[in-house]
């Protein structure tokens, strides 16, 4: 199998971002009939690798080979024709198209320039009964879930009759039975000979599916063996590089005290009437798959979103906060998943984003106090060791000194409830313990720390209480020596665990 | 050609799925082009229908050629200055050694050319398509004056009288540019509109030339603007540099009223053309009721806000309960 | 080379180069461009685009534009004569009265932005439209003269041998570069202007800065019609038609960024002399009114086209 020449490949390739290096020099090899694992942490490299892969990117430096020969030029539209395909973390459909419309688009089968919807109509037919897709094919993509549109991806993807055929997460959003089926196919494609790239979080998945492994860290490899012979604890050794016990700060002895949250019958986008409460002093997690309405619940505690409750309180409060404004100055603060679209003024200077929060209680007279701000912002820079200029744009930082960034602007308004979606997604290791340390020291110092985490080992390690969402509900409430991997992997996947739910 | 595709099932479910998401817009317009006609029952004669749908016609025109500019995720200020510009040209051309066929080859050509260079400098330069068609609405302007500074030219009264005479040619001319553009629709560049509208990211990705394909559109956009030029031109027997100024804003109007959205890939042209059929309507009645000429435009002014308004104010009310 | 590198990278010194640079060449070639007198007038001239373009430039930075400019300039000039009260002998009532009518009218705009989310450039266009209509049907078409005593000192009046206008706008200038410099309320509208959910997220509403930032615009658009109208002493329907785009003109000349969160007033001061001295030049070239519009989008074209190739990264 392996006297085959690779399909696909990436030799020595270079890739930065704003200043910041990406991949430093990666290797990779796809050879036909192997599914071969891309792991790595996030902020790894891994989707940027994928990118130069696809031809969604150009590398700075090195090349792409395909069938041995170097690919000169290379865009989607010639991967596409070499036979490469890809399924990406975010969709690229069309809302308003139909499912069949979306997997046809961009390779349709002509007739005289037209469209010919038969062809298209059979072809479609085929891929979607291997997915697994029954919906009628004339309904737009926008009816669908986010778990079927990410199966329309794969049934685009497949469409194309690749040889190469390149997964990026595909069962972050897709159900138990729709992760089985792909499976399934996955296995029929090898054996007829595709080269698969498979990316995924679930260790679990990989040992069951693939047989080599290329591990990213850093934008550096640091594995790049079969993966007979090893075990998850040496995969997630390759790829952290570290115990993970060090990463995690020990958690404090003294119990949480007054209460500062307490929701009853409360709803939100996607969460639907459910109970919580946090205490002062806690860090409490909140876990679940992809889209559970974790986002949703602390965006309605925030009063981003619309949300109602029977019965609430929120520090002393007998009611959710109506808007943002009016959570800030409850003392709470909100920091976003998504730190470029939702967290940061990416444009803007380090300086201008950390007094955003501040501008109106520095000002005075109702101008700015110019040194008063400067003064906080060096002290805040300090504080979180955000190193060098802070007029630079935050555009130009490392994901990690990102984070800090939208974390040290809530800090000058002396929170006492801290909502963080994924705050270490896209951080490197160094940066997540520094934050894990930071997060830790709030609720020590009395504050209510809320996380919402796609990172396991993070709410297990982290966490003093996991709340495990499903489908919008609480599906699990765990404490103290009842969290642990199995119960919330368990919990999320909708798999009874004795004694575990509250 | 288009028989060989929609005889397809798949294909007339996705029409008919498409036609069903636009049932209530079908039923509005039903209405008030029933209610017009028992209040002016002359546009059931052969005359008056053909005097409706002529007014009618340019409108329906330039609505499809900003609807195509608002799929792609952009806007377009010029609308009205090409209108212009193409009954400009063709009151130029006509009358000289370019003959009828030459003048309307040159006003086709004039609309794609402007068009394309405008969708090369907003696809390829990625810069706002709505300040560019600003800027290019004063060059079109600034072409057309130079024209013909004032009024006049000249238009065969041949043509005048077979595109807006007693006769619904504008009614067949109009099911045949629709026939074209379900033609279009039907090709992978036309449907690529859709998607480098919708998300040209994920467009770019899948193999569409987002960038050809915007170019493409705005061409076609350009193209409309023009042609709708030249039929005004055939209506008043002349040309006029500044006779298209309303087509800009109402073209917003008629493309907003038929549900097509602002932010890209989002909308259909048998919407934006009942749109426009819609405002035409309107403006009849208010022509007929004896409202002042410029009442319209507090009446325009109201449309398009309520347009874009109600529908977000139906959906933020449905959020809530 | 370092000089004129770092002149091309700050836009609003780019901009005041040209302007200085087209002066000096304009003042040494053509006969009678360089009196004292004609530069004051083109000053003047351009006071009124500068205050109309102040509210724009905010508008512009915080990620919208505003279309209304040109009708509200219309309808303070209208109004104006026809609701300044006899009995009082200043006319400053008449004035203040007119404003608040015009910063009603950008309130309204920011209402329809941020309650209907009615998109920026369809509310202000609508409301343009709108008020086209409504004034033609309340004013008649005949013009209206001023008779307003403090309008007319405003427009005829030179105090030091300065005209008011070139006062007027220094004021405006002052308070708009304070605003968005030394204010919070500025560095909020650039937030918003490059990140209307981060900013959100990190606290700031956007629907009062919104309303705020559309009245602001009204406001200033009021200030210039007042002004145009003493400089003209007669309002007329059409009276602010040139001012929409000229405004706009002078944002995008001084630099400021059409998608918002990016750029100064300091940019628009000298794109709105740059605007009116290349409407002189055209005029003294005795250009046509067609080449004069091709003049006019050609330079808003390729003054996007050097401004858009840095914006992109």
């Amino acid at each position: 199998m392996t006297d085959a020449k690779p399909l696909l490949e990436a030799r020595q390739v270079f890739r930065g971002f704003f200043g910041n290096p990406v991949l430093k020099g990666v290797d990779i090899a796809l050879y036909p009939g192997r599914v071969h694992a891309l792991l790595g942490e996030n902020g790894a490299g891994k989707s940027t690798l994928i990118n130069l892969l696809s031809g969604a990117l150009q590398p700075d430096n090195g090349e792409i080979v395909i069938d041995g020969q170097p690919a000169g030029r290379y865009s989607p539209a010639s991967a596409r024709a070499a036979g490469i395909a890809v399924v990406q973390q975010e969709l690229s459909l069309t809302a308003n198209l139909s499912i069949a419309e979306n997997i046809g688009l961009g390779a349709f089968p002509r007739r005289f320039g037209l469209i010919d919807y038969a062809t298209l109509h059979r072809g479609v037919r085929d891929v979607c009964a291997m997915v697994g897709l029954t919906e009628p094919l004339d309904m737009p993509v926008a009816d669908l879930s986010l778990g079927r549109r990410q199966t329309v991806e794969i049934a685009k993807a497949l469409y194309r009759k690749p040889r190469v055929l390149i997964l990026d997460e595909p069962t972050s959003s897709l159900s138990a039975h729709e992760a089985g089926v792909l499976a399934d196919l996955m296995v029929t494609l090898r054996d007829q000979g595709t080269a698969l790239l498979y990316i995924s979080h679930r260790l679990n998945e990989v040992q069951a599916l693939c047989s080599h492994v290329t591990v990213l860290k850093d934008g550096k490899v640091t594995g790049n063996q079969s993966l007979s012979g090893i075990d998850g604890e040496g995969l997630v050794r390759l790829m952290v590089g570290r115990e993970t016990g060090d990463l995690f700060p020990p958690r404090s002895a003294a119990q949480p005290t007054a209460t500062r949250i307490m929701v009853e019958g409360f709803s939100a986008g996607a969460v639907k009437e459910i109970s919580f409460s946090g205490r002062a002093g806690e860090i409490v997690g909140i876990g679940g798959l992809v889209g559970q309405g974790q986002e949703d619940l602390l965006l309605g505690l925030y009063g981003a979103i619309p949300a109602k409750a029977t019965k609430a309180e929120i520090s002393d409060r007998q009611d959710l906060p109506r808007h943002v404004q009016a959570a800030n100055a409850a003392g709470i603060v909100y920091v976003p998943a998504d730190r470029k679209h939702e967290g940061l003024v990416l444009p803007h200077s380090i300086a201008s984003n950390i007094i955003l929060p501040s501008l109106g209680r520095l000002a005075r007279h109702g101008l700015r106090d110019r040194s008063a701000e400067s003064g906080l912002i060096a002290d805040l820079a300090r504080q979180l060791t955000i190193k060098g200029d802070v007029g630079r744009p935050v555009q130009a930082l490392s994901g990690g000194n990102q984070q800090k960034v939208a974390l040290a602007k809530w800090l000058p308004i002396n929170p006492s409830i801290l909502l963080l979606n994924d705050p270490t997604r896209g951080v490197d290791i160094e940066t997540k313990r520094e934050i894990y340390l930071m997060l830790r020291n709030f609720a020590t110092e009395g504050r209510l720390v809320i996380i919402a985490s796609s990172d396991t080992p993070e709410l297990v390690h982290l966490c003093d209480r996991v709340v495990v969402l499903r489908e919008g509900r609480v599906a699990a409430e765990l404490e103290a020596d009842a969290i642990s991997e199995e119960a919330i992997v368990g919990a999320a996947m909708g798999v009874e665990q004795a004694g575990a739910a509250a | 050609m288009t028989v060989i595709s929609s005889s397809d099932r798949l294909y007339r479910a996705i029409q008919g799925r498409r036609n069903r998401g636009l049932g209530g817009l079908y039923l509005v317009v039903a209405a008030f082009v029933v209610l017009y006609a028992i209040l002016f029952p002359g546009i059931l004669s052969m005359g008056g229908f053909a005097k409706f749908t002529q007014n009618w016609f340019p409108l329906a025109l330039v609505a499809m050629a900003q609807a195509l500019m608002m799929l792609t995720g952009g806007i377009s200020l010029a609308i009205g200055p090409l209108v212009s510009l193409g009954a400009v040209i063709a009151a130029t051309t006509m009358g000289g050694s370019l003959g009828v066929v030459g003048g309307v080859a040159a006003v086709a050509l004039t609309g794609l050319a402007i068009g394309a260079v405008t969708g090369v400098i907003v696809a390829h330069l990625r810069l706002p398509a709505i300040i560019v068609t600003l800027a290019g609405s004063f060059i079109v302007t600034g072409v057309a004056l130079i024209l013909l500074p004032r009024p006049g030219g000249f238009i065969p009264d041949w043509l005048s009288d077979a595109l807006a005479g007693h006769t619904p040619t504008a009614f067949l001319l109009l099911g045949l540019i629709l026939l074209m553009w379900k033609a279009f629709l039907a090709t992978p560049l036309g449907l690529g509109i859709y998607a480098a509208g919708d998300n040209p990211v994920g467009a770019f990705r899948s193999g569409i030339p987002v960038e050809r394909t915007k170019v493409v559109a705005f061409a076609v956009s350009g193209l409309l603007a023009c042609l709708a030029g030249l039929f005004v031109a055939a209506q008043t027997g002349s040309g006029d540099p500044i006779i298209g100024t309303p087509f800009t804003l109402n073209s917003i109007a008629a493309a907003v009223l038929g549900g097509v959205g602002f932010l890209g890939g989002k909308g259909t042209m048998r919407g934006a053309i009942c749109g426009s059929l819609l405002l035409s309507v309107m403006i009849n009645v208010m022509f007929f009721l004896g409202f002042p000429p410029v009442a319209q435009y507090v009446a325009q002014g109201l449309i398009i806000v309520s347009a874009v308004a109600v529908p977000e104010l139906i959906h933020a009310w449905r959020a809530k309960r | 080379m370092n000089i004129v590198r770092s002149i091309f990278r700050n836009p609003p010194l780019l901009t005041l180069t040209l302007v200085v640079a087209v002066w000096v060449i304009a003042s040494l070639t053509l006969r009678g461009f360089g009196n004292y007198g004609h530069l004051r007038y083109l000053l003047e001239l351009a006071s009124v685009i500068g205050i109309a373009a102040a509210g724009q430039t905010l508008v512009v930075l915080m990620g919208g534009i505003d279309l209304s400019v040109g009708a509200i300039i219309t309808v303070t000039a209208i109004l104006l004569p026809l609701i300044s009260p006899a009995w009082d002998p200043t006319g400053l009532v008449g004035i203040a009265l007119a404003l608040v009518i015009a910063t009603c009218i950008g309130l309204f705009n920011g209402a329809g932005a941020a309650f209907l989310r009615v998109p920026p450039i369809i509310m202000t266009l609508a409301m343009a439209t709108f008020l086209q209509g409504l004034l033609v049907i309340v004013a008649g078409g005949s013009a209206v003269t001023v008779s307003n005593p403090a309008v007319i000192l405003l427009g005829q009046s030179r105090p030091f041998g300065i005209p008011a206008g070139i006062l007027l706008w220094a004021v405006v200038s002052i308070f708009v570069l304070v605003l968005i410099h030394r204010m919070p309320i500025g560095a909020r509208f650039l937030a918003i202007g490059a990140n209307p959910l981060a900013a959100r997220l990190s606290g700031v509403s956007l629907t009062r800065n919104t309303l705020l930032l559309y009245s602001l615009s009204g406001l200033f658009a009021g200030i210039a019609g007042v002004l145009v109208l003493g400089m003209n002493r007669q309002g007329y329907v059409g009276i602010g038609d040139p001012y929409l785009l000229t405004s706009i003109a002078a944002v995008v000349l001084g630099g400021t960024s059409i998608l918002g969160g990016r750029g100064t007033y300091a940019g628009t001061i000298p794109g709105a002399i740059l605007l009116v001295t290349t409407t002189a030049l055209i005029t003294v070239v005795n250009a046509s009114p067609g080449w004069r519009s091709i003049m006019f989008g050609g330079l808003i074209l390729s003054l996007l086209l050097i401004s858009g190739r840095e914006t992109r990264r």
